[in-house]
């Protein structure tokens, strides 16, 4: 994070982004006609979680040559497993459209789409594992937090 | 007894990899009190931004509305995250914690683990709609005073009683731009959130 300078639409492991570096320019197209005016953000009329992970299959990734605009994009994004939080931000995308196309691309075979089960909230044994991870992190100054 | 079979080795490429499992806190408040700031102390990633479009009916309790018709907003939430390990991820989201913003909070605030709504003791009023939300949704929080230029204008007493919040809902002293401040801060909510799976 010191140098604070990798481009933000570049992926993890280092591949350019897809296509021009998006950032800074307007939306050319309105965010609804992206997703042929549906704003519904899915078809079991639960709306996917902001967290909910988004990860290409092979045959996403073999067929990106046969995909166009934003549905490339998010399938070229989610070589390694993003959120759509993510998706939204890198490719500075509405949120609900990289829903509405993240369940197309998953019907489609090209996507899989990982929503979070509601249950982990009152699940002890992942809070204590965010709290043992949290307390690993050392302070600014790399000094671990004392035990009180 | 134990299966002696070798580990499998997943089938490699062929396969998608196995995300982790995403958690999320919610890091509310006033516009500007160091939501971002916070969030950008303690993520492994520069904090994000992404606009979301919300619709909201427009009751006639803002001013500026006339007409009850329905009008769209885009508002921004930054957000960071944390690799706990391979298979589970923390996200961080800050919001704005104006009431008008309602129709973002249950779009993002479901199926969060926990909120820290960060005060800044000269604006106390802008924190009041998170507060309410929280409690309303049963959502394990604390309020985080956000001492600026390291220091607080009202004793913790004073925000308390100010903020009329329940005795049970900690309210912590933190700086926004240490990592090791804001993390004691997700702590405080975490044990929290901790105790009512015990509870």
């Amino acid at each position: 994070m010191a140098d604070g300078r990798t481009p933000s639409s570049a992926g993890e492991d280092g591949t350019p982004p897809p296509g021009p570096d998006p950032v800074g320019h307007v939306h050319a197209v309105r965010p609804f006609l992206v997703t042929a005016g549906r704003v519904a953000p899915s078809a079991n009329g639960k709306t996917m979680p902001v967290e909910t992970q988004v990860v290409a299959t092979a045959e996403g990734l073999a067929g990106l040559d046969r995909l166009s605009f934003e549905q490339h994009d998010i399938v070229a994004a989610c070589r390694r497993p993003q959120s759509i939080a993510e998706i939204a931000a890198r490719l500075r995308l509405h949120l609900n459209v990289v829903r509405i196309l993240s369940e197309d691309l998953r019907a489609a075979g090209q996507l899989t789409v990982h929503v979070p089960d509601s249950g982990v909230i009152h699940d002890a044994s992942v809070l204590r594992r965010v709290i043992d991870g949290l307390r690993a992190i050392p302070d600014s100054r790399g000094v671990l937090r004392d035990t009180d | 007894m134990t299966p002696t079979e070798p580990a499998t080795r997943p089938a490699a490429a062929q396969a998608a990899a196995r995300p982790p499992l995403p958690v999320k806190m919610v890091i509310a408040g006033g516009f500007g009190v160091g939501k971002t700031t916070a969030v950008g102390s303690i993520s492994e990633i520069e904090p994000l931004t992404t606009e979301a479009a919300i619709t909201e009916v427009a009751a006639g309790v803002d001013d500026l509305s006339h007409t009850p018709r329905k009008t769209t907003t885009t508002v921004a939430m930054d957000f960071g995250c944390i690799t706990i390990d391979p298979t589970l991820k923390l996200y961080l989201f800050g919001t704005p914690g104006q009431e008008r913003f309602g129709f973002m909070w249950d779009d993002l605030v479901e199926g969060a683990i926990g909120g820290l709504v960060i005060v800044d003791t000269r604006r106390l009023d802008d924190c009041y709609a998170a507060v309410d939300y929280f409690e309303h949704k049963q959502i394990p929080f604390a309020v985080a005073v956000n001492a600026f230029d390291g220091h607080v204008e009202h004793t913790m007493e004073e925000v308390r009683w100010a903020l009329d919040v329940n005795d049970r809902v900690p309210v912590v002293v933190f700086d926004a731009r240490e990592r090791g401040s804001v993390r004691d801060a997700l702590l405080v909510v975490l044990e929290q959130a901790l105790a009512r799976t015990e509870g």
